[in-house]
């Protein structure tokens, strides 16, 4: 049995006007969270849509559990949350979910027990009210992504792949489908999700790989990643945001090469063989009112924008990664 | 076969199978088509003269029976509508009484629920010149083409009495009562009733072309929801778009087969239910009216063999998944209703195309554009069953226009689910023709 969950070999797929993947391997262990990272247009969806055998590649093998995606059955055992998220809007909660999981190779009976267990755990059915009996598109858009994510689970897969599973989330139900995760990661489960939200990934993810215009960038665990991009990075805060002279201290380009500038949060990279002593000097000399100062390992937000660059998000594309 | 397809194919019969529409179709066309059959049976018994025809007072002035023989002739008729048991009042008067006796009928017409009519037979009447009759039904036109048709034939009686002919033999001749049947002659003999065959011919004609119409579209609007929703993308993560494909046409087919089977029984029931009701008031006549109509429906119930019924059954297979092939992946191709129908377009162009010609060959079934279209898939399924119901088509011209006919459907299916394959996943603007080509390279 092979300990790799996803194993992608030099895959490449074209179309008329563009390649959207080129080369790209990828090794995704079992067990693990892995964040697949990329700006629009980066090739995500399409690599995702060949894990699952929707769409072919024109070259390089992928095989999951170490069969061959194509063999029968093996998708079978693998959970898919799309991007762009839908239900057959006239039909009954109960019956849309029953005929997914059937067509996972669940019996109708066991489904309906399953669904009932899921329905109870996200409150969609109560002692008030069964939303499992309305239609699909009798439910609030919240309600309905609760049914859609049952729908990725129903059937009880070892490899759970969430194409940006936080767009279009409120708070809370983005802190459920976090704690879900973690929930699945327990249990022993492989997760996958796309995200251009760095931030997400690295609280979550035990390896990412970062991929532009269908290119790899750089993959591997978040620490070691975080670990090969140097600690030559501060995070600093000031109270008051950059005033007096501190605007002019950042744009030195002797002892900073680059600066992500939130205002009152700046996570800067030093220029090379800067000094951070000098650095910290300057600021107060230039009346900087500081209330954090941290060499700090970049986080993936910084490495990302490193990484990827501006040219690294090509426009005019799909929008579907 | 992969069980998957059962499983889409069981999604798509049940939620179509469970929605009000179909239900309120499904009962509401038989509730027309059989509307107006009866309704269509009544008028024909309109048709038939009333027993009006009876109530009447035949003043004769003549020295014959001719009279008598009218009042005969008329209880003998079977098919007046309403009939009872009264008889027309025979008043035999000299010509010189005629204007008393007239008046005295005249006076009955005008009370109520008595006579309706009387009738003066002269002298004229025999001579074959004249008759004349006044009465309430004065202007209904089968009540007076019924009297005109019995006192000619009264007439005819007499006059065949006068030159010496026997009374028995005059019997015999106005039994006569003419039927006639047709029956189609072919190389291979005795094949059944000729209408009876284009019956059964168009009847499946129709229902394939209403099969393809209705439900081809409805696997189209399918196929849209299932893209403008996005669920395909789940669904096809799962099993193969083919899968998908194939389970959708054997279901939606299915509903298609459901519905027009409830429609001929639910049909069969209220007309057989409805028509005595409505043509109580003449039983005869509701007798020759269910006659005439069981007539072709028996006939068609022995024209067709185990072997049409395969035949037949075979093309509305064939052609319904050529069509509907075609339907879904001109859905998957575009992604709004507007762009639906346009897209349908070609599709439906092709079925009329083929139903067009449905006219000119039920006149010359063996002509040349009938034979092409046999063998033409996207016609033959449509007009094959329409030519075996007219004339004998040759088992090896069936067998190879059925071949062609597989042949077609699976090339439909061929290019409908490459189409499918990459039409599901593309949004955004309608494809172009060539766009589409490069998909059907591509896929």
């Amino acid at each position: 049995m092979s300990d790799l969950a996803i194993d992608i070999r030099n895959v490449v797929k074209r179309y008329e006007e563009h390649i959207a993947v080129r080369d790209l391997s990828l090794q995704v262990p079992r067990g693990s969270v892995y964040g697949l990272l990329g700006p629009n247009g980066a090739g995500k969806t399409t690599t995702i849509r060949m894990i699952l055998d929707v769409i072919l590649p024109d070259s390089g093998s992928i095989t999951l559990f170490g069969q061959p995606n194509t063999n029968p059955g093996v998708l079978d055992r693998v959970g898919y949350l799309p991007e762009e998220r839908g239900l057959y809007k006239k039909m009954q909660v109960r019956r849309v979910l029953s005929f997914l999981a059937e067509l996972k190779g669940i019996p109708a009976a066991e489904a309906s027990r399953r669904i009932d267990e899921w329905l109870e755990r996200f409150s969609l059915k109560t002692s008030d009210k069964d939303w499992g009996n309305s239609k699909v598109d009798e439910l609030s858009r919240g309600m309905q992504q609760k049914v859609q994510f049952i729908a990725t689970l129903l059937h009880d897969p070892e490899l759970v792949i969430l194409d940006e599973p936080f767009s279009g989330l409120d708070p809370i139900n983005a802190q459920a489908l976090k704690d879900a995760v973690l929930d699945l990661k327990r249990r022993g489960k492989t997760v996958v999700f796309s995200t251009h939200v760095m931030d997400n990934a690295e609280k979550m993810c035990d390896s990412v790989c970062i991929i532009a215009r269908g290119e790899k960038v750089l993959d591997g665990s978040v620490s070691a990643v975080k670990r090969g991009a140097g600690s030559r990075h501060v995070a600093l805060s000031l109270v008051g945001g950059a005033q007096n002279g501190v605007s002019s201290v950042l744009e030195d380009t002797g002892l900073v090469r680059t600066v992500d500038d939130n205002t009152n949060f700046f996570e800067i990279e030093l220029a090379p063989a800067a000094d951070p002593q000098k650095l910290l000097r300057r600021l107060i000399d230039a009346g900087a009112n500081i209330e954090r100062f941290e060499l700090v390992q970049p986080s993936l937000h910084q490495i990302f924008l490193e990484r990827v660059g501006a040219q690294g998000i090509e426009t005019g594309m799909s929008g579907h990664g | 076969m992969d069980k998957k397809i059962f499983i889409v194919a069981k999604r798509e019969y049940l939620e179509r199978v469970r929605s009000r529409w179909f239900i309120a179709v499904t009962l509401l066309v038989p509730a027309v088509i059989a509307g107006f059959s009866v309704m269509m049976a009544y008028a024909a018994s309109k048709g038939n003269a009333s027993n009006a025809v009876r109530h009447i007072t035949i003043i004769n002035t003549t020295s014959s029976d001719i009279g008598q023989r009218v009042a005969d002739a008329l209880m003998a008729d079977s098919t007046l509508v309403g009939a009872d048991s009264i008889r027309p009042r025979v008043v035999n008067v000299s010509p010189a009484e005629l204007a008393q006796a007239e008046t005295k009928a005249a006076d009955e017409v005008k009370i109520p629920n008595h006579i309706a009519g009387y009738l003066v037979i002269s002298d004229s009447t025999l001579a074959g010149q004249s008759v004349r009759y006044a009465g309430r039904n004065a202007s209904s036109i089968t009540d007076m083409d019924k009297l005109q048709n019995t006192i000619r034939q009264s007439l005819m009686m007499v006059r065949l009495q006068t030159e010496g002919v026997k009374p028995e033999i005059i019997t015999e001749i106005t039994k006569t009562r003419l039927r006639f049947n047709t029956e189609r002659l072919s190389e291979r003999g005795r094949t059944g009733s000729g209408q009876a065959g284009l019956f059964a011919g168009l009847i499946v004609g129709v229902m394939l072309l209403m099969l393809i119409m209705v439900h081809g579209q409805n696997i189209l609007r399918g196929v849209l929801e299932e893209k403008s929703t996005r669920v395909a993308e789940v669904v096809i993560s799962s099993i193969k778009p083919e899968t998908l494909l194939t389970g959708k046409v054997i279901g939606v087919g299915g509903v298609g087969l459901t519905q027009q089977i409830a429609w001929l029984g639910i049909t069969a029931y209220l007309i057989s239910f409805f028509m005595p009701l409505v043509l109580k008031g003449a039983p005869a006549a509701g007798a020759a009216a269910n006659a005439a109509a069981a007539s072709p429906v028996t006939g068609v119930l022995n024209s067709i063999t185990p072997m049409v019924i395969a035949i037949a059954i075979g093309y509305f297979i064939i052609g319904f998944v050529f069509y509907a092939t075609l339907f879904a992946a001109a859905g998957s191709m575009v992604n709004s209703e507007q762009e639906a129908q346009q897209a349908a377009m070609p599709v439906i162009a092709l079925v009329m195309s083929a139903w067009l010609c449905v006219n000119p060959i039920m006149l010359a079934p063996t002509g040349k554009l009938a034979v092409i279209l046999s063998w033409l898939p996207w016609a033959s399924p449509i007009i094959m069953p329409i030519r075996m119901g007219l004339t004998t088509v040759s088992p090896v011209e069936i067998a190879g226009s059925m071949i062609v006919a597989v042949i077609g459907s699976v090339g439909a299916m061929w290019l409908g689910g490459r189409i499918y394959r990459v039409g599901m996943l593309m949004y955004g603007k309608k494809p172009s023709f060539g766009e589409v080509m490069k998909w059907i390279k591509y896929a």
